[in-house]
């Protein structure tokens, strides 16, 4: 698929994942490439971007047995962009899906 | 490629591109090597699946693109400009809040004037002296017209907030625009309240208006009847005389 199509609904999905839980870098990199075909690597730029427009905000965290983990967490503003952004996206997704399948020739 | 020659070419790269806390971004790909190896990848690997450590350090926002439209002249010109706007959105705000402590005061005295009616007490003479059934009646219809207006004030409030919210938010979003910064999305002007309040608010309103309306015309109707004229308010000498 094509790729930046791809990026701008990869910081949807990244939202998304975040809106459940705290993660860090890599539990983010995996979980989105188990569901989408993505290349490794990707989402640590899109994190660092998103965490310069104050989506996100990063804490370190003490790991047992290994050096801190730096985790992300949606800030206020961030779920409110998240839910704004999903509800838009949900829509768009409708409305194209409707039009891709009525394809008959008429 | 192994994990330092790929680290230290994209820490050259970011360099190169200016993009600024390079350090933090460095260490998140070493984690992901200690991740990866960790499942039992090879540095080599890794590196390969990660690419061109140049194209990776390009997918980097550098400091430049992020803040290109800084330049303080254009901030300072866009604070003085929001305290213009706030002179009048001040004013604006005032008479808002001046309007919903009338709401209230009038809420407040047409309560009164309803308890009154209902003991058919006359404090300081305020209320016309009538006999006390179109009294109880006038009674009901000012106390479902106190309803109406504390459903008024009270969806004014909501609309106050939600307006000094928005306007707070477009503040902010200017400020931000003018610093080169992320602008958050804009916040609606009308109050959204919760689906179920709303029609609470809405149902409550409509069967106080109605309330109010046929108990008014019924009052006068029995206030006629029992007066014996169709203008009772001289048969009873409200205004200082009696007809």
């Amino acid at each position: 698929m094509n790729i930046q199509y791809k990026k701008g609904v990869l910081e949807l999905c990244v939202l998304s994942l975040l809106k459940k839980h705290d993660c860090y870098g890599y539990e983010i990199s995996e979980y989105l490439s188990t569901h989408i075909d993505i290349a490794d690597g990707t989402v640590y730029p899109i994190l660092r971007k998103l965490k310069s427009e104050g989506i996100l905000t990063t804490y370190m965290q003490e790991e047992s047995g290994g050096p801190p983990r730096k985790y992300y967490s949606l800030t206020k503003l961030g779920r409110e962009v998240y839910e704004k952004e999903r509800a838009e996206y949900l829509d768009f997704a409708k409305k194209v899906e409707a039009l891709l399948e009525d394809d008959s020739d008429d | 490629m192994t994990k330092n020659e790929f680290l230290s070419k994209l820490a050259d790269e970011l360099r190169n591109n200016n993009v600024s806390d390079a350090d933090e971004i460095i260490s998140e790909y070493e984690q992901h090597f200690a991740f990866k190896m960790a499942d039992g990848f090879s540095e080599e690997e890794i590196a390969a699946k990660l690419g061109d450590p140049a194209a990776v350090a390009a997918q980097f926002e550098s400091d430049a693109d992020s803040r290109k439209s800084g330049g303080g002249g254009r901030k300072a010109i866009t604070v003085i400009g929001l305290c213009f706007i706030d002179i009048f959105a001040g004013a604006f705000f005032a008479l808002l809040f001046a309007w919903e402590l009338v709401m209230i005061a009038f809420s407040v005295c047409s309560a009164v004037v309803s308890v009154c009616l209902f003991v058919n007490i006359s404090p300081w003479a305020i209320i016309p002296p009538m006999p006390p059934l179109p009294g109880v009646v006038f009674g009901v219809s000012m106390a479902s017209l106190s309803v109406l207006s504390v459903t008024g004030s009270i969806y004014f409030a909501a609309l106050i907030r939600q307006l000094m919210r928005s306007y707070g938010r477009f503040h902010q979003n200017s400020i931000a625009i003018a610093s080169g910064k992320a602008v958050l999305p804009s916040l609606s002007v009308y109050p959204r309240l919760p689906a179920k309040a709303n029609r609470r608010i809405r149902n409550v309103a409509v069967f106080a208006l109605v309330l109010f309306t046929a108990f008014i015309v019924l009052g006068a109707i029995i206030s006629i009847i029992s007066s014996g004229a169709l203008e009772f308010w001289h048969a009873w000498g409200w205004f200082g005389y009696a007809g």
